[in-house]
């Protein structure tokens, strides 16, 4: 069989070769803007999992990013060094975490589903908020450990960590086209279609969605454990509900189930709303305005997916006085 | 002492529970006539007290005045709320509706911060009654403004859902969109009028909540949450019991405070919250409006 690149393939190489030119040219201290970036487009490929693939909204991304970082940051101060054992203990106790929190709240519809995650967030912060003697409070928790490979000694820099952010983004992206294109995530994209027919055709529905929502919440507690040990500083506000909300919009703006199109999104728009710091106060307002006009604009292609200018050519043919 | 303990549960939590009950049944008017979960709804609130402040600083509102004041201005406020996110988006998936809302709640946050700054503002109490002692509960001002107001909502609302052609036109569009359009209703316009309720609703538990505590830009979304966990308790379907589920909230939150730690009262509070969600039998969103 020849080596065939399909278009999503093609696009995900171009996206990824032009955010690593970024990272080679761009000098350091602008790639610490862009790695915020980065940590935010890894929570929304997470979300890709639980919404693209299993049709299941979440809005506990951010509690799980927090999750991953804390319990990261805490392990590390008992053994530090350790990364190698401590980073995929982590990230696997998440994927069982989240998938035995999806379990029971499987069958909820998507409203519901959307406030049941949102207070799996707000439990984390609070729960964060109590127990400050570990993690303390809402003042943070200062990180002193850093990632330590063998062979490569200890991670640090911002290069380093944009290069990390993206590989790991890149195995997502695997991940979820491997998994799209395997017989469990044909199952999971019957169950998102029509949730009653895929189960009647003897798919385990509660079973296949506990594993796409685990493969979120263990990729976004991956994102928190980069996160949490290249800022060096860790507090509840850093995955607070607007991270889960901001994932959640990029996501829908990009189109849920789109491999690349809600990264770029993510990259794009943040660094256009990272720009308008000059605008103030009037910032909440201008982000809000771009979301509102990104999702209309999105809504607005869908209704017509004739290209408009057919419709434009027609409406000033010969005869007839352009508005 | 256990009593005055109990006085003062019974206090605080109508107080809050009125509150949290005007919001519940904004946000089950506008579920269930649209199948739409309004993350904007605590702005709803938030906005119509900010603008309800300013007014009494450049006027001397008598009570009356100020009633009639924030309702008209909450009923504008959902007809804008609704026109700039369900009205513009009505085909589109409910994902997308959802989205919207929560971007039209940033807005807003925007618009607060821009208009009225980021400092925490004191609305004056419009409606002064006096407190009453009723044996060995004692109502504060506040407490018994707030319950008046919500008391006096439900009320209304209640009659004009059951007896008027309006109101029953919105309870036919929320048991079935298709048949109630087949019947001469536009769903749309049930719609609308179900956003404009939730801003009167949202502005008179602006009222209530503005003397109590202070307003803040970003107190929205906690406000609209706990209207959401009362709605919730309250079982979306009749006006009274939604709201006595906001009531129900409103005292479990002020005994669980005096009990344990603010903190911790919030994380109750969600954990009940996703054990309602997920016990409660038949919840399942099935329809989506046509």
């Amino acid at each position: 069989m020849t080596l065939a690149i399909t278009k999503g393939a093609r696009n995900a190489l171009v996206f990824f070769a032009i955010l690593a030119t970024v990272g080679f040219f761009l000098p350091d201290y602008r790639l610490l803007v862009v790695n915020q970036h980065l940590f935010l487009a890894l929570n929304v490929l997470a979300l890709n999992f639980c919404l693209g693939l299993g049709g299941q909204i979440s809005l506990a991304q951010g509690g799980m990013a927090g999750i991953g970082a804390y319990a990261s940051v805490i392990a590390h101060s008992h053994f530090p060094q350790a990364s190698v054992i401590v980073v995929p203990v982590v990230v696997l106790a998440a994927f069982g975490f989240a998938a035995a929190v999806s379990r029971p709240m499987e069958r909820l519809g998507e409203g519901f589903l959307a406030m049941a995650t949102l207070g799996v967030s707000l439990i984390f912060t609070n729960v964060v908020l109590t127990m400050g003697e570990v993690t303390g409070g809402s003042a943070g928790l200062m990180v002193d450990s850093r990632l330590y490979v063998p062979g490569l000694g200890e991670l640090s820099g911002d290069r380093t960590f944009f290069f990390l952010f993206l590989s790991v983004m890149a195995c997502g992206c695997w991940m979820f086209a491997a998994l799209k294109d395997s017989r469990p995530g044909r199952a999971l994209l019957a169950c998102k279609d029509d949730p009653l027919a895929a189960s009647s055709c003897g798919i385990d529905r509660a079973a296949l969605r506990s594993l796409s929502f685990g493969l979120g919440g263990a990729v976004s507690a991956m994102a928190g454990v980069l996160h949490a040990h290249y800022g060096g500083f860790i507090n509840p506000e850093q995955f607070s509900l607007e991270l889960s909300l901001k994932a959640l919009l990029f996501l829908v703006i990009g189109g849920p189930g789109n491999l690349v199109r809600p990264l770029a999104a993510v990259m794009i728009l943040e660094t256009v709303m990272s720009g308008m710091q000059f605008l103030g106060e009037a910032r909440t307002l201008a982000h809000g305005l771009l979301l509102t006009a990104a999702l209309l604009a999105g809504y607005w292609r869908s209704i017509r997916p004739i290209p408009m200018l057919t419709i434009a050519a027609r409406s000033v043919a010969p005869g007839r006085k352009p508005m | 002492m256990v009593i005055q303990y109990l006085a003062q549960i019974v206090n605080s939590g109508l107080a809050l529970g009125a509150v949290y009950g005007l919001m519940a049944i904004g946000f089950a008017l506008i579920f269930n006539s649209s199948r739409l979960i309004n993350f904007a709804q605590g702005e709803l609130l938030l906005i119509g007290g900010l603008t309800l402040h300013s007014l009494t600083q450049a006027l001397h509102l008598p009570p009356l005045a100020a009633l009639a004041a924030a309702a008209i201005f909450g009923y504008l406020l959902g007809h804008a709320l609704y026109a700039s996110t369900l009205g513009v988006s009505i085909n589109a998936s409910p994902l997308r509706q959802l989205m919207l809302t929560v971007a039209a709640s940033l807005c807003w946050q925007g618009v607060a911060i821009v208009v009225w700054g980021k400092n925490p503002v004191m609305l004056p109490q419009l409606l002064p009654l006096p407190p009453v002692r009723l044996g060995l509960v004692f109502l504060s001002q506040d407490t018994l403004t707030a319950l008046v107001l919500a008391l006096a909502s439900v009320f209304f609302l209640s009659a004009f859902l059951s007896s008027t052609r309006t109101g029953r036109a919105i309870r036919a569009v929320s048991m079935n969109p298709v048949a109630a359009r087949l019947q001469g209703i536009r769903p749309g316009q049930c719609h609308a009028l179900s956003f404009a309720l939730a801003g009167v609703l949202a502005a008179m538990a602006a009222m209530a909540v503005g003397p109590q505590t202070m307003l803040r830009y970003d107190m929205g979304l906690g406000l609209g949450l706990k209207g959401f966990v009362a709605a919730t308790i309250g079982g979306y379907a009749s006006v009274p019991r939604v709201f006595l589920g906001g009531v129900a909230l409103g005292l479990a939150e002020a005994a669980l405070v005096l009990l344990l730690s603010g903190e911790l009262k919030e994380t109750v509070t969600y954990i009940l919250l996703i054990g309602l969600l997920v016990l409660a039998p038949g919840k399942q969103e099935t329809a989506h409006p046509a």
